[in-house]
């Protein structure tokens, strides 16, 4: 066991709860600043209101936060839960840990789910969630020990920088010869000097015998966790097995679990084979489709991309069981083993790259140009080791690439730094200077809605360009989609609550592929069930790809393919086994909307969450420039006569894209006041008192501030 | 012979997937398929070739991301 030196600042022995029926029925408040420990109930009304997962967590942040509260003040809180759901080890994807805190690219609530074994381990230690509020003094640990029973807060003193090797040496010493026993929480160098710093949550690989990484990435949590002083959070338990998450009916479960597990070891060879290439095969499809976001979102698609899919990295990833969480059969964390990074402070060494997913490869490749695997790979690893996400670095240095080269930025400003689309060496040195908090990877590392303002400030480039290529929406950086030909996708990033992640709505193929949704009703309800839908996997503890990435053959012969209603009714006896709460899929839908509803009005305590937050750059909506509308000039021109009706034999490219702006700018207003509607929202975005009322969430503090908002009976 | 969805279906020179869509009589529009362990999407169906002794998976990527 390697000799760490840890000061104990705290310890609080406690008497470890059974869990019963997915829940610990208590919670674990750690505040850094005044070294407190607290064990808070689980009330029955928190269940049935705010289910678990991220609505524990937004309900312990909204106590823990005042309207005025910014991401950098003590009282911000780290919250982190599984739900109800998760640690199931014979149900796929229940392994999920969702994280909330206010963000410090936003202002409000910002929520990301990642696999890893945190979520259950907590859980089973004896806390449904955990919030860390205040700041310490020196750099610190958490550790909650559930086999011992006892939480400490550690001082740590000459820990190692980067996320890998501080994982490692605190799944080693804290592991005591079980190193499975062991999940981390931990961050870098680079979201100290970032606002986009992440978290890496731990799971221990018994094949390859190391801790593995999964990414709690949006939003700069990191930072908030770096801001903190926190150097980990270390969580140890024991063997999972069924009956540690106590399920109502263990029958039932076993029943349901192996109906979706064995389905997924039939069906998934035979479809996207995500057990062998993880995400890596949504590359060329986008490509072919024309919405893999190519030179920040100018285009979607490049010659050049089955070199970053699915077929190179099939060759490249390391085989072996890759399950981010116990008995998952999608398993489809893959990996690099013996990757040799040319950069960096692992140059010439041979590290085991977590990666790199779908988002990744858009976004640390094809959105800068790059179609080398390789560097794809390297960035993805300098990422994680840093803790910074692998989008919002992809998004905001592909931004910084576009003023680069249309000439709004220079070399005098990015110390000399060639940024041009496809320079990697570039990409690469702006990365590390992102950990080392120097030059313009400082700059980059404050997003894309400061680095706007910079830009425009210091170095007086055009406000209006900028804000219309610059992709991030209430101060989150776009994930990697192209949005200009579906409107639908366009509200999914727009109207999402905490900003432009495809998490709550992913509604591309649908809209534009099949169009199933063509008026703007169809869209609306869409956006209603999607997003409801896909909440509730956060509120369980769930991962949604066992929902729709492996889909049943009979599917297609259903009334409604989109929703796989089959394992919407499996996700339902799923819940009814293990909490049992009886429900059905309308149900989960009602959960959901409470929680969505609920976080919608955190945003306006924030004072966000009204429509002009809703708002969405140009470039997510149509070609910004001649050169775009030219590249699909045939497109534009044919929508323009055929579809709106428009004469446009004499016009310029500048007056066609002027044309096309104005409807398709009026079209994503239309969508949003339908999607307002369907939500039982006002014509402002926000929930109105009956609304708020019907899903029981008419808290006197909710109500009051909806009042001052003017929304009335 | 080719396998689509583990059924055999008499295969011929030159034919595509699009061809072998439409004998197939499904009206479920396909955006993937697999040929193999290549993944193919439906601006390509009209100029992929299957070649003899493929597996054929028709891939229904619906909701995805």
């Amino acid at each position: 066991m390697p000799e760490l030196g840890f000061k104990e600042i705290r310890t609080l022995q406690y008497s470890r709860p059974s869990v019963e029926k997915g829940y610990a029925n208590q919670t674990l408040a750690v505040n850094l600043s005044n070294s407190e420990i607290a064990v808070k109930p689980v009330t029955a009304q928190m269940k049935e209101i705010f289910v678990g997962g991220k609505g524990f967590d937004l309900w312990l942040l909204w106590n823990a936060v005042k309207g005025t509260t910014r991401w950098d003040d003590p009282e911000n809180a780290i919250c982190i839960s599984s739900g109800p759901l998760g640690g199931t080890p014979i149900y796929p994807g229940s392994g999920k840990s969702i994280v909330t805190t206010l963000s410090p690219t936003t202002g409000s609530v910002m929520d990301s789910n990642v696999g890893g074994y945190f979520g259950p381990y907590l859980k089973f230690s004896g806390f449904d969630a955990l919030e860390v509020q205040g700041k310490a003094v020196g750099e610190t640990i958490v550790l909650i020990d559930g086999i011992e029973g006892k939480v400490q807060i550690l001082e740590c003193g000459g820990m190692p920088e980067d996320a890998y090797e501080t994982s490692r040496m605190l799944t080693e010493h804290f592991g005591q010869g079980k190193p499975r026993n062991i999940s981390v929480v931990s961050s870098g160098p680079g979201a100290k000097h970032t606002l986009m710093g992440c978290l890496n949550f731990s799971w221990y690989d018994a094949g390859r015998k190391r801790a593995r990484y999964k990414q709690a990435g949006r939003g700069g949590i990191g930072t908030v966790f770096a801001h903190k002083n926190i150097k980990a959070l270390v969580v140890r338990w024991d063997t999972v097995t069924v009956s540690t998450n106590q399920p109502a009916d263990d029958e039932a479960l076993k029943e349901v679990a192996k109906l979706h597990s064995r389905e997924i070891v039939e069906l998934d060879p035979k479809q996207n084979e995500m057990a062998k290439i993880g995400t890596t095969h949504i590359v060329t499809i986008m490509n072919d489709y024309d919405l893999l976001p190519t030179h920040n979102f100018r285009y979607g698609s490049h010659p050049q991309a089955p070199n970053i899919g699915a077929e190179v990295y099939r060759r490249i990833f390391d085989k072996g069981f890759d399950g981010c969480w116990i008995g998952c059969t999608v398993a489809c964390s893959h990996g690099i083993k013996d990757f040799v990074p040319f950069t960096g402070p692992y140059k010439g060494e041979k590290v085991f790259v977590d990666g790199p997913e779908y988002e990744t490869i858009a976004g640390c490749g094809s959105n800068l140009g790059i179609f080398d695997p390789f560097t794809v790979a390297e960035l993805n690893f300098y990422c994680d080791a840093y803790g910074i996400d692998t989008i919002s670095f992809g998004t905001g240095l592909a931004f910084a690439m576009e003023c680069y080269e249309a000439g709004l930025i220079n070399g005098t400003h990015t110390g000399g730094l060639e940024l041009s689309f496809g320079n990697r060496l570039s990409a690469l040195e702006v990365l590390h200077q992102m950990a080392r908090g120097e030059g313009f990877g400082k700059v980059v590392g404050q997003g894309v809605r400061k680095m706007k303002q910079i830009f425009a400030k210091e170095y007086g480039a055009d406000e209006s360009f900028m804000q219309d290529i610059g992709m991030e929406a209430k101060g989150l950086e776009f994930s990697e989609y192209m949005t200009k030909e579906s409107l639908a996708q366009q509200g999914g990033y727009g109207l999402a609550l905490k900003g432009p992640q495809h998490d709550e709505a992913w509604l591309i193929f649908l809209d534009i592929v099949h169009n199933y949704m063509p008026t703007f009703e169809q869209k609306a309800e869409a956006l209603h069930w999607f997003p409801m839908f896909r909440t509730w996997f956060g509120l369980c503890g769930l991962c949604k790809l066992p929902w729709n990435d492996i889909v049943p053959e009979d599917n297609e012969e259903t009334m409604e393919p989109a929703k796989i209603m089959k394992h919407v009714e499996w996700y339902a006896r799923y819940l009814s086994a293990v909490t049992g709460r009886k429900a059905s899929p309308d149900d989960l839908i009602a959960m959901s909307e409470r929680v969505y509803n609920f976080q919608r009005v955190f945003n306006l305590k924030m004072g966000f969450g009204t429509r002009e937050h809703d708002a969405i750059p140009y470039r997510a909506v149509g070609p910004v420039t001649a050169d775009e509308y030219e590249s699909r000039k045939e497109r534009y021109d044919k929508q323009l006569a055929e579809e709106h009706k428009q004469d446009i034999a004499e016009k310029s490219t500048e007056e066609k894209i002027a044309l096309l702006r104005k409807i398709r700018e009026e079209k994503y207003e239309t969508l949003m006041d339908a999607v307002y509607k369907r939500r039982g929202w006002t014509s402002e975005g926000i929930p109105k008192l009956e609304t708020v009322k019907r899903l029981g969430i008419d808290f006197p503090e909710v109500v009051e501030l909806l009042r001052t908002r003017g929304v009335q009976e | 012979m080719i396998k689509v969805r583990g059924k055999e279906h008499p295969w011929r020179e030159g034919m595509t997937i699009a061809e072998l869509l439409k004998e197939l009589g499904s009206s479920y529009p396909y955006a993937v398929v697999r040929v193999n362990e290549k993944v193919v999407s439906r601006p390509h169906f009209e100029n992929t070739t299957i070649p003899d002794q493929a597996e054929i998976y028709l891939v229904p990527m619906i909701s995805g991301g």
